[in-house]
């Protein structure tokens, strides 16, 4: 119950300071929306490339932007060591880490609001409204499976000297299965489901999520008590 | 365990920290009784700080052990922290939320309700009056500080752990500081300052220690700090 | 631990390695299709077996680490961790040779060869995140936190990437093989655990050492006299 509250109190701490700090949340977006054109630049003018790739252009654009968004969550802990206050209240490290993620998670989601547009303009698709729902489910999905083991690894790169280059660096690798699921999955949406595969991809994204959202809750205490 | 007397405060036994191979802190012995003060001298880089990390356990001792309410500081983490509060050189505040935001999360943080009148009387205490709608980041070093030392009413702690509590802060500032720390004193906490401002934290502490490089070279009566001579 | 078992364990592994190695290149008969080629088998599978067995036993070392707190732990998962990356990293090597002489090309998306890739780039990560860390208690609670979350991540990727691209290579297993390939197969997956084990070993050592010479005695204790009681 504690922890609960702790979390949500977190969360909403994280989501004032990034209202108040809109600048940087809308560079974040704006970050987004230039990926995407640069893979318009990369593989067009021709329309059809572009529509085959699009569903892994998204998921890129949300993979890069995520970096830079939890950077931030972290960068803005360490700033005053506003984090060691935090733990000395003491708040309870699982419930830091749920807050944060929450936090880092809902930032994402709110990308897909202008990046999912921008892609249907971009791109030239035409998803049916349903299928542009699935698309915006299929992407809460995906951020959640970033802001979990982000959040995990921001804690611990944005306490060293070179925490740009690390933090994906370790993130990459491990969100493989994330990127291949929501690239496969949105591109059912996108491009028809005859084989109805759709299901499978997007248990494994809801897999990978349940896994690290409560791995990641277990270890977070011990990447952050260490200092 | 006897169950009469209550544990200490804050005891080190041969206590050691080390970063790579350089030692910021050893072989120190020290002892603070249930809701006594200790003043904490030394040059910069003496190992104060270290010390008082070690003790909220936020860093993880080398050697040596370190009891903190009779319990270690690192296992019993959760009941440690309850009981004591460290207002560091760091102030730990967010430069964007206002003065009643933060103070509202760290009430509601700590379980409490954060009602206009509870806010406005933490922000009356830290003479912050007018200031509190204005975000953090406009505050002066002064106004930062007296926002954090605020905080101690808020935890309630046994144990208050202080670096430097005097600095950047102006001679009405310091009085009113002195003041208000001889109150919470006397109303039972437990101080142990880590401050150059000798003149102003003697008079608060009962016990002094000087740490020099990591080791403590002089103990004594802190008022015997003010005297010259007797400390050196 | 009795390191001189250990000495001689890497010693019998080598030996085992040199014997079935040499039984594989010249004693066991030729494979029917592949010919040839086929005998980088009796090292790269053994690679692959071993250097799975090694990242398992990290990940049970980085869980008793965190659990334990005590750094000896560290010590050996970074010797396991390390060994496996080699390993890992020869498997790779050894899986585009095959590919080259197999399918003509040196790379190819194939589900165990896409896995064992990501699978170095997790634990490549790890070991940077090590060299990254400067103080020792922050090196060893994320080593093994990094380990953990890289491990678990191992069997997500494979299924994900077996979906992804199903480019069948039925795994064989050593009863329909000719049996006198297993016995190569068998002897150097024994050689080069018993190898590993010598490394892994090794390296723990190093680390211990390397720990041990910065945790050097603390500066001696001031005099007493000099502190005085008041």
């Amino acid at each position: 119950m504690k922890l609960a509250r702790q979390a949500w109190l977190i969360f909403r701490k994280d989501l004032l300071l990034e209202w108040r700090g809109r600048a940087r949340t809308v560079s974040v977006i704006l970050f987004g929306i230039v990926t995407l054109v640069l893979f318009s630049f990369a593989l067009g003018p021709e329309a059809e490339p572009l529509r085959r790739g699009a569903a892994g252009f998204l998921t890129l654009a949300l993979l890069l932007s995520s970096v830079l968004g939890l950077n931030e969550s972290f960068r803005l802990e360490q700033e005053d060591r506003a984090l060691d206050g935090l733990l000395l209240r003491p708040v309870e490290p699982t419930a830091l880490f749920y807050g944060k993620a929450m936090g880092s998670a809902f930032l994402l989601l709110l990308l897909a609001v202008v990046l999912l547009p921008a892609a249907v303009v971009l791109y030239d698709l035409s998803p049916t409204p349903g299928g542009m729902l699935r698309l915006l489910g299929l992407w809460a999905l995906a951020a959640a499976g970033l802001a979990a083991p982000g959040t995990l690894y921001a804690a611990i790169t944005g306490r060293l000297q070179s925490q740009d280059v690390a933090l994906p660096l370790l993130l990459f690798p491990l969100v493989v299965p994330v990127l291949l699921g929501s690239v496969k999955a949105m591109d059912l949406v996108l491009t028809g489901d005859p084989m109805r595969q759709l299901q499978s991809w997007t248990l494994l994204l809801a897999g990978f999520d349940a896994i690290y959202w409560s791995v990641c809750g277990v270890l977070f205490p011990f990447a952050i008590e260490e200092s | 365990m006897e169950a009469a007397a209550p544990a200490p405060a804050l005891e080190t036994r041969d206590l050691g920290r080390r970063f790579g191979r350089r030692w910021a802190l050893a072989h120190v012995d020290l002892e603070v009784p249930a809701g006594g003060s200790l003043l904490l001298a030394g040059a910069n880089g003496s190992g104060k700080t270290t010390l008082l990390r070690l003790v909220s356990g936020r860093l993880e001792s080398s050697a040596g052990t370190l009891r903190v309410f009779g319990l270690d500081p690192r296992r019993q983490r959760g009941t440690v922290r309850s009981g004591l509060s460290l207002v560091a050189h760091h102030l730990s505040l967010y430069p964007r939320l206002t003065a009643a935001e933060t103070l509202a999360l760290w009430l509601r943080l700590g379980g409490e309700e954060a009602s206009r009148a509870r806010v406005g009387e933490l922000w009356v205490e830290a003479g912050l009056e007018e200031h509190g709608d204005v975000e953090v980041g406009g505050f002066s070093a002064g106004m930062r500080k007296r926002l954090a030392l605020v905080r101690v009413r808020i935890e309630t702690p046994r144990l208050l752990l202080l670096d430097e509590p005097f600095s950047a802060l102006d001679a009405a500032g310091r009085a009113w500081l002195a003041q208000w720390l001889a109150g919470l004193h006397r109303e039972g906490v437990g101080l142990v300052i880590a401050s150059h401002a000798l003149e102003w934290a003697a008079p608060l502490c009962q016990r002094a220690v000087r740490l020099t490089a990591g080791q403590v070279t002089w103990r004594g009566p802190a008022a015997d700090l003010l005297v010259e001579g007797r400390a050196r | 631990m009795n390191r001189g078992w250990i000495r001689w364990s890497g010693l019998a592994g080598l030996v085992l390695l040199a014997v079935g190695t040499w039984i594989g290149l010249f004693v066991a008969p030729a494979e029917r299709h592949m010919g040839d080629v086929q005998r980088i088998m009796y090292v790269h599978v053994p690679s692959a077996w071993v250097a799975m067995v090694c990242y398992t036993t990290a990940f049970v070392f980085a869980i008793v680490s965190l659990w334990s707190g005590r750094r000896v732990w560290d010590d050996r998962l970074v010797g396991a961790v390390e060994v496996g990356a080699v390993l890992n990293a020869l498997l790779l090597i050894q899986g585009s040779l095959w590919g080259r002489a197999t399918w003509g090309v040196w790379w190819d998306w194939d589900v165990r060869l896409t896995t064992s890739l990501v699978m170095l780039l997790l634990f490549a990560g790890v070991l940077a995140l090590r060299r990254l860390a400067d103080d020792e208690g922050r090196r060893a609670s994320w080593s093994a936190v990094a380990t953990i979350v890289a491990y678990v991540d191992v069997p997500l990727v494979y299924f994900c990437v077996r979906w992804w691209r199903s480019l069948h290579q039925v795994q064989s297993s050593p009863d329909t093989v000719d049996p006198a390939m297993v016995v190569p197969l068998r002897l150097n997956a024994i050689g080069l655990l018993l190898v590993a084990i010598w490394m892994a070993s090794r390296r723990r050592r190093i680390e211990g050492a390397r720990r041990e010479a910065e945790s050097a005695a603390p500066p001696a204790r001031v005099a007493s006299e000099e502190v005085a009681r008041a």
